[in-house]
């Protein structure tokens, strides 16, 4: 019996032959390696360095600092309270309403009305340029001597209205403009989850006399709940993670602070303490709830 | 110029290529760096220039070939891009595949980085261009720590109230009599009457503001007391700190209401346009003024911030020396000290002079008497100040000034009525700021 076991065992490992072990080795190896050496090792590095005060330049003057970085984020840097609510307005919009449009859009292209395949690629066009481009065009449209100050009758740049820096609507200026991208990215998601859910389905509320909205709500949402999964995350970490978008129009000067932000001034070459690799650690943390909720869903569904 | 182009193309490709073999690792990077270190210092040098405007690289490029000339030394130029990302980033620069010569400021800037190893000892550079090379220029480059230069310092500018005298003349108004702070107000005011700004403002960068705020505090407090808050001597949230706010709260209804929406530039495209009266600006960028024309720049002219406590009177400026500096971790150090040593000497500062630089040289050479009607009002203009300070951003910690001090001073400019919350909050980041090593 026992060598039986034993023999069927040896046989099991040599079905792999040596090139499958190669093949193994690199597709299993190669990325993980890449990724220990390019996302673990950083990130448990600015987890530590987060603790210390350090210019960035020779290893030697690195100090323990305990949890002062923290405390002089909590307790002395007013801007990071600006930045947590720059965050959370980014995140409630893009919630409730850029992704709402999203799945909006997506829903009616789905249904075939005429024209679709046009509008289909005029909400898509902005996904394929980043943030970055994005920002370099808005700018340029809406700074001083843009075309917008132009059409508002402001041509000139003394007259230019401020528009970036006017507290009263930048926000919302910024989050329309980063929407601009979002809706359509959601929009093409959606598009190809609905694309995947059986017509039969909904066939079978009309004839049982479902309203439109009711077949939506109880038939054909609770049917993409992988895809609802993906897009509740993806929003929740494009609202974190913004950061090229503004760096484009306001630069390092924080004209409108948000987290990313914060950790990069305050890394970038200039400080004596670890400020930025603290903010780092308070991003990553507010990002991995999304990320453990995403993966959990995930793999229950591979399972199942 | 088209030999210009090919120039920059070759020494972004070659940054390039250090980025990715020291991608490669440990080992990649080692051999590197020592076979840099076997170069003569006849071989071929960087040159970093601390611009991306046309002007400013004309004049960097002018340098390369006149040093090229003289020792038939190929010199590589390149703008340094986004200046203000260039010098946030300065340090990682460095600590990269740097180019061997970059143009730099003296003061904070270069002494904080001289005590981290990251820049090469100039001292027998300085001792080389000898009585080229004035004392005052000297101390102003020495690193407090170790009493050694590390930036050979090139020109300098004050900063001043910069005008047109045409816009001046059609508004029938004389800014060379603004003795006091009345009269100032009383200009900003005729200028604005005539649908002109009156003080020009561009803060996007979040520097630009800090000259303004400079000159009220050493004319209201005085140049001690300047210098002692931005080393945390005196304290943001003093009356004396918040009375310099609320005097800087006078002069917002006379600017741009888009301040924040534009950065120097804008300033000075609106000056270049006559659409302002005053600018509170250093006067490096005359040169863009000459390069427009002759005849824009001939009507430039610069006078000082007028006095505003009589215990004080005219008696400091901020007038920032500029310079060049090697990097350390260059591949060429030896070479590049020469070619520093070199723009610092008489030739170099003619060579930049020829190119159309219009700034004032540090190097003793360089006749005066000489000068242009602008430069000799502009040393007229320091020269009548007891104490000269750097900029706010090279006399303070750079944690401190560009990421709170610059941040602060926009959200002022904002919101005045929200002085004290403001300075509290300032004086907690410096309380908080680690001791520098």
């Amino acid at each position: 019996m026992t060598t039986t076991a034993a023999s069927k065992k040896t046989r099991r490992r040599r079905a792999f032959s040596r090139g499958d072990r190669f093949t193994l080795a690199m597709f299993l190896g190669v990325p993980t390696f890449l990724h220990v050496v390019w996302v673990w090792i950083p990130a448990i590095a600015t987890i530590g360095l987060s603790f210390t005060y350090w210019n960035g330049v020779s290893l030697s003057n690195i100090r323990w600092a305990g949890l002062a970085n923290y405390d002089t984020i909590f307790t002395a840097s007013p801007q990071f309270y600006d930045a947590l609510r720059n965050n959370t307005y980014w995140l409630l919009w893009f919630t409730l309403i850029a992704t709402p449009l999203g799945v909006l859009l997506a829903y009616q292209i789905d249904r075939k009305i005429r024209g679709s395949k046009i509008y289909e690629s005029v909400y898509y066009i902005p996904v394929v340029l980043s943030l970055a481009v994005i920002g370099i065009i808005w700018k340029f449209m809406l700074g001083p001597g843009g075309l917008v100050q132009a059409l508002l009758g402001y041509p000139e740049i003394e007259r230019a209205i401020p528009i970036f820096s006017n507290y009263d609507i930048n926000t919302y200026v910024i989050l329309g403009i980063a929407s601009w991208r979002h809706i359509g990215y959601i929009m093409l998601l959606y598009l190809a989850g609905l694309k995947s859910v059986d017509p039969s389905l909904r066939e079978a509320a009309a004839i049982d006399g479902a309203t439109e909205w009711q077949t939506f709500r109880k038939v054909v949402f609770p049917a993409m709940k992988p895809v609802n999964t993906i897009i509740i995350v993806i929003t929740v970490i494009e609202s974190l993670r913004a950061f090229d978008l503004i760096y484009i129009i306001y630069g390092t000067s924080t004209g409108w602070p948000i987290l990313g932000m914060l950790v990069f001034v305050n890394i970038y070459g200039q400080a004596a303490s670890m400020l930025g690799a603290a903010y780092a650690v308070i991003l990553f943390l507010l990002s991995i709830i999304p990320i453990v909720f995403y993966l959990r869903t995930v793999f229950r569904d591979d399972v199942a | 110029m088209s030999n210009e182009v090919t120039e920059n193309g070759v020494s972004r490709r070659t940054v390039l290529k250090g980025a990715a073999l020291g991608g490669l690792g440990l080992v990649g990077g080692g051999t590197l760096l020592s076979s840099c270190g076997d170069d003569k210092a006849t071989g071929p040098v960087t040159f970093t220039a601390r611009t991306n405007d046309e002007t400013g690289l004309k004049i960097a490029q002018a340098l390369a070939d006149a040093y090229k000339a003289e020792t038939g030394i190929d010199v590589t130029m390149q703008g340094s891009g986004d200046t203000n990302a260039f010098q946030d980033g300065i340090s990682q620069y460095l600590q990269g595949t740097p180019d061997d010569v970059f143009q730099w400021m003296a003061g904070f800037r270069t002494n904080f980085r001289a005590d981290q190893g990251l820049l090469a000892d100039l001292s027998e550079n300085i001792k080389n261009l000898g009585d080229q090379m004035p004392e005052g220029f000297i101390s102003g480059a020495t690193n407090p720590s170790d009493g050694k230069q590390y930036i050979i310092p090139t020109t300098w500018y004050p900063w001043g109230l910069h005008y047109r005298k045409s816009t001046m003349k059609e508004l029938g108004l004389d800014p060379e009599n603004i003795a006091t702070w009345d009269d100032f107000m009383k200009l900003l005011e005729g200028t604005q009457k005539k649908g002109l700004i009156g003080y020009a403002m561009g803060d996007k960068g979040g520097w630009e503001a800090m000259g303004t705020f400079s000159i009220l505090n050493v004319r209201i407090n005085g140049y001690d007391y300047h210098i002692d808050l931005l080393n945390g001597r005196k304290k943001w949230t003093d009356q004396a700190t918040i009375d310099v706010f609320n005097q800087f709260a006078l002069l917002i209804p006379y600017m741009n209401k888009n301040f924040l929406d534009i950065s120097w530039d804008g300033m000075r495209d609106l000056l270049l346009a006559k659409k302002c009266g005053a600018m509170m600006m250093g006067s490096w960028w005359a040169n863009d003024f000459k390069a427009k024309s002759q005849e824009d720049y001939d009507d430039l002219w610069i006078v000082p911030f007028p006095e505003i406590n009589p215990a004080y009177g005219r008696d400091s400026i901020d007038a920032p020396v500029d310079g060049v500096s090697v990097a350390a971790n260059g591949a060429n150090v030896e070479g590049g000290k020469q070619f520093a040593e070199w723009i610092g000497s008489e030739a170099g500062m003619l060579a930049a002079q020829a190119a159309g630089d219009t700034s004032l040289y540090a190097n003793s050479r360089l006749d005066t008497s000489e000068y242009d009607a602008f430069n000799k009002q502009k040393l007229a203009v320091i020269g009548e100040a007891k104490n000269v300070m750097n900029f706010l951003d090279r006399d303070c910690r750079n944690d401190f000034a560009g990421t709170i001090v610059g941040p602060a001073i926009q959200n002022f400019l904002k919101a005045p009525k929200d002085v004290n919350k403001i300075v509290d909050g300032m004086q907690e980041a410096w309380d908080a700021l680690p001791p520098l090593e």
